[in-house]
């Protein structure tokens, strides 16, 4: 219980010196700080349109950083979930286009595809790790790059719908994920994102199977020793991080763009893993990073119309936060000792 | 002349814990000096002191004659020393003469110059005799030129005495003869060669004086031509006085575990078990004595089915557990309290419950359904601290909060609940105080008389003579004699485990693979 206070205090002071050190950087470019803070939550909690599209960032980060909890709790790391959605986004709006089904049925039947492609998706990395070891951080972010070029191939041409843009014909209207309220596009998938989280928190805690790959991730030989098969439940692990990730591909086009085009998400993976790695692989957590991360996104959006920050000085924030954290992990882990049983990945 | 080194009265303590006590160490320049003992005699540490990694609370450490204080490691190599470990700490990215100047780069206009260091390590390879390719990268080379390489750093830093911890441990025997060459050629040149080692057969090979230490004190000196293997193994075990044989009625019970001509490779892929039979009957306890390395670790690691065998059979009652995996053979009835217990035995971040749960989590009445019942690990898991006496605040404190005995218990507690026949017990109490020694063997001898048969693996041997119906000696993955727990000689033992047949015959070990 002590270690999990001082690991907050610790996560909380990390992120404070590199607010500070944002700050600076702020000072730098010749903008007031509290101003630029202040823009920040104006933009993103200011009224309730603001606060929905806060909302809307806020999903597929959390539904990305699930996906990287799933892994990270196993000792495995999961880099390729932006492949991931990107391979769910596309599955799902082709059954969206393709097929004409009753509303209810059309939703699930795209969800499930989108997931199933995420699965598919990592099925190889996964298959590698699990029986020959190959370094599935590697093998996950190549996969990135080639789900990215192979859904812009299928998009342009293949399914480009007529006329100028990039895109693929439009989704049904009985595949439509919902909507949260009529003034967003915030949709039904913050609400299955919560539920992820509750739910991965769930099988953790209390499934005789997540014990058995919580484990795993803690000391593989312990869990080796203890008759846990190693090989299978990384497969599993895989597989099921890899499904997360395709579904927050497919809640995605569903719920928000109706139709698949080029540069689809921009980024939600990475965000995902970082938010994720931010709350130490805690899926509860998750929903406090990932809805930070949500209102940095959508804080930014006001920022260049009211000071003369640019954008990207929400990156820079990102980047120190995760520079300052990987930092206080890295010296705690020094405090600790940990001379026995070492995790398969520190993070 | 002085001595190369001379260790006066040193004492370095870890806490409550003494793990070396007034050694005196003399090593004469010129020679190749072993120090010998088992795994906690106090090897390292003393070694460590030597080399700057830690420092002495008691004692004086004299270089040529020369009292110095040695604060860190750079002290040390300043003064001649250098230390190979165990665990090579070199980078596979980078070329052989590249490992061997990191940090001591030699430079050119700010620039390191590759040629300057391929040059001089081809030089220094060629002077010391060490084969090595300087432009190789060492990520593509095997062990054995790792640890050259090794080697060469200690000497590019001007090393006239070198340390080296457990040498041959990761060798294989030809490896392990041109190591030996090596030396042999440095002590031609004047230089001093100290080396650390739990094998009896290297340090009659290659030494010129040995010492043994045992408990962290130093036991003996002596040239190594005036010694056999046998006196090794006396001093390095020492006499038996600890624990009272506990008493015992005797139970005659059916073979419960029977093990045909088990071979089984090591980590290097050399034959670590050679043919090892033996029974293990219900309500008696086998003990397994040996000097460490001597097959032990992989006896016990192919019962639990944690390392394959490559041939003969074990089997559990009718069932065969050949090649079944590590949860088969739980599920078929043995439970394990495995050596290295906090590597393997436990998880130290995991709470005490869960730490009790390993193994049986998706077995009812622990869970149903894929669904722990968390009331019934709570229940167990108080039960189990208390029938066990683990003293731990609660049921939820990480393992890592309890002492090393009382987290030995948790092991026992976990594997000596369920429903297994067979009892693999390794080292159950290396680490462990005299309190909870105590408490562990009534523990096993409980075990004994409810039944089960258990294998109980020990380099203490009054450990074993305390406890063990039968005890069985190992000798290069040989059983060299099976004798009564209750009518066993010191001597007979300390032959057995040097080597030594019933008939005076010295078995080699054989370095084929």
């Amino acid at each position: 219980m002590n270690d999990r206070i001082s690991a907050l205090s610790g996560q909380a002071l990390a992120i404070m010196i590199a607010l500070a050190l944002g700050a600076m950087v702020i000072l730098a470019v010749s903008e007031s700080p509290l101003k630029v803070f202040l823009t920040l939550m104006d933009g993103a909690f200011g009224n309730p349109e603001r606060i929905a599209g806060t909302l809307l960032q806020t999903t597929p980060i959390l539904i990305c950083g699930v996906a990287a909890c799933i892994s990270l709790r196993g000792g495995l790391f999961n880099i390729g979930i932006e492949g991931q959605l990107f391979m769910g986004g596309f599955a799902a709006t082709w059954v969206g286009f393709s097929f004409e089904m009753p509303p209810v049925l059309h939703v699930l039947a795209g969800l499930g595809f989108a997931a199933f492609a995420g699965l598919a998706w990592v099925a190889v990395p996964a298959f590698f790790r699990a029986r020959y070891q190959t370094n599935e951080v590697v093998s996950t972010i190549l996969a990135n790059y080639v789900a990215v070029l192979i859904t812009s191939y299928l998009t342009i041409n293949i399914f480009k719908r007529a006329g100028g843009a990039p895109d693929t014909p439009p989704i049904l209207e009985s595949a439509y994920l919902p909507q949260l309220f009529s003034f967003s596009r915030a949709n039904w998938g913050l609400v299955i994102g919560l539920l992820l989280a509750v739910g991965a928190h769930l099988f953790f805690t209390r499934t005789a199977r997540g014990y058995a790959v919580t484990e795993m991730g803690a000391n593989p030989k312990f869990a080796e020793y203890g008759g846990i098969d190693i090989k299978k439940q990384t497969f599993f692990l895989l597989l099921v991080s890899g499904a997360v990730g395709g579904l927050a591909g497919g809640i995605e086009s569903l719920g928000v763009h109706h139709r698949f085009m080029e540069g689809f998400a921009p980024g939600f993976g990475f965000d995902g893993v970082i938010a994720a790695l931010l709350a130490n692989g805690n899926p509860l957590g998750t929903i406090i990073t990932a809805l930070f991360f949500g209102a940095l996104r959508s804080g930014s959006l006001l920022l260049e119309v009211d000071t003369t920050a640019s954008r990207e000085i929400i990156t820079v924030i990102q980047a120190l936060i995760i520079l300052a954290v990987s930092a206080q992990i890295l010296v705690r882990r020094r405090a600790a000792d940990s001379s026995a049983g070492e995790r398969r990945w520190k993070f | 002349m002085p001595r190369a080194i001379e260790l006066r009265s040193i004492t370095k303590r870890f806490g409550s814990f003494v793990a070396n006590e007034g050694v005196n160490l003399a090593v004469e320049r010129g020679s190749i000096h072993a120090i010998i003992g088992e795994n906690g005699a106090g090897k390292t540490t003393l070694m460590n002191v030597l080399f700057g990694l830690l420092q002495p609370d008691e004692g004086e450490i004299l270089i040529d004659g020369q009292p110095v204080v040695l604060p860190n490691p750079a002290a040390a190599i300043a003064s001649g020393i250098g230390m190979v470990h165990q665990h090579f700490k070199l980078v596979p990215s980078l070329t052989v003469a590249d490992n061997v100047f990191l940090g001591m780069e030699i430079l050119k206009g700010g620039l390191i110059d590759h040629a300057a260091q391929i040059e001089r390590t081809a030089e220094l390879s060629r002077q010391f005799g060490l084969k090595v390719d300087p432009t190789e990268r060492v990520g593509l080379l095997s062990v054995g030129i790792e640890q050259r390489i090794e080697i060469l750093k200690v000497l590019a830093r001007g090393a006239r005495t070198i340390i080296l911890d457990e040498p041959t441990a990761v060798l294989t025997p030809q490896e392990s003869r041109d190591l030996f060459e090596t030396l042999r050629g440095f002590v031609a040149k004047g230089m001093t060669v100290l080396f650390i080692s739990h094998h009896l057969e290297e340090v009659m090979e290659v030494s010129d004086t040995v010492t043994v230490l045992r408990h962290g004190k130093e036991v003996a000196t002596r040239p190594t031509a005036e010694l056999t293997k046998s006196d090794l193994v006396q001093m390095m075990v020492g006499r038996l006085v600890s624990f009272d044989r506990r008493p015992r009625a005797p139970v005659a019970g059916e073979r419960v575990l029977a093990v045909e001509d088990l071979w089984a490779r090591d980590d290097r892929g050399l034959h670590a078990l050679r043919g090892v039979s033996f029974d293990v009957h219900a309500g008696e306890i086998v003990g397994i004595a040996g000097v460490a390395g001597n097959g032990q670790t992989e006896l016990a690691e192919v019962l639990s089915g944690l390392r394959p065998a490559t041939h003969g059979s074990v089997t559990l009652g009718d069932t065969s557990l050949t090649g079944l995996s590590a949860r088969a053979i739980r599920g078929a009835g043995v439970a394990h309290v495995p050596g290295d217990r906090l590597v393997r035995g436990v998880d130290r971040n995991a709470s005490v419950s869960l730490n009790l749960l390993m193994g049986r989590q998706d077995k009812a009445p622990w869970s149903r359904g894929g669904i722990i019942d968390r009331g019934y690990l709570a229940q167990q898991s108080k039960a189990l601290i208390e029938r066990f006496d683990i003293r731990t605040r609660s049921a939820a404190a990480p393992v890592k909060s309890l002492s090393g005995g009382n987290i030995q218990k948790v092991v026992l507690a976990r594997e000596f609940s369920g429903d297994a026949r067979f009892l693999l017990v390794d080292q159950p109490t290396r680490g462990v105080d005299i309190g909870a020694t105590e408490a562990i063997h009534s523990e096993i001898m409980r075990q004994r008389d409810a039944g089960k048969a258990i294998l109980l693996i020990s380099v203490q041997l009054d450990e074993l003579i305390a406890l063990a119906d039968r005890i069985l000696v190992m000798f290069a993955g040989r059983i060299m004699g099976d004798l009564d727990g209750g009518a066993v000689s010191e001597e007979r033992l300390g032959f057995l485990m040097a080597g030594v047949d019933e008939h005076g015959h010295h078995v080699e070990r054989e370095m084929t693979s």
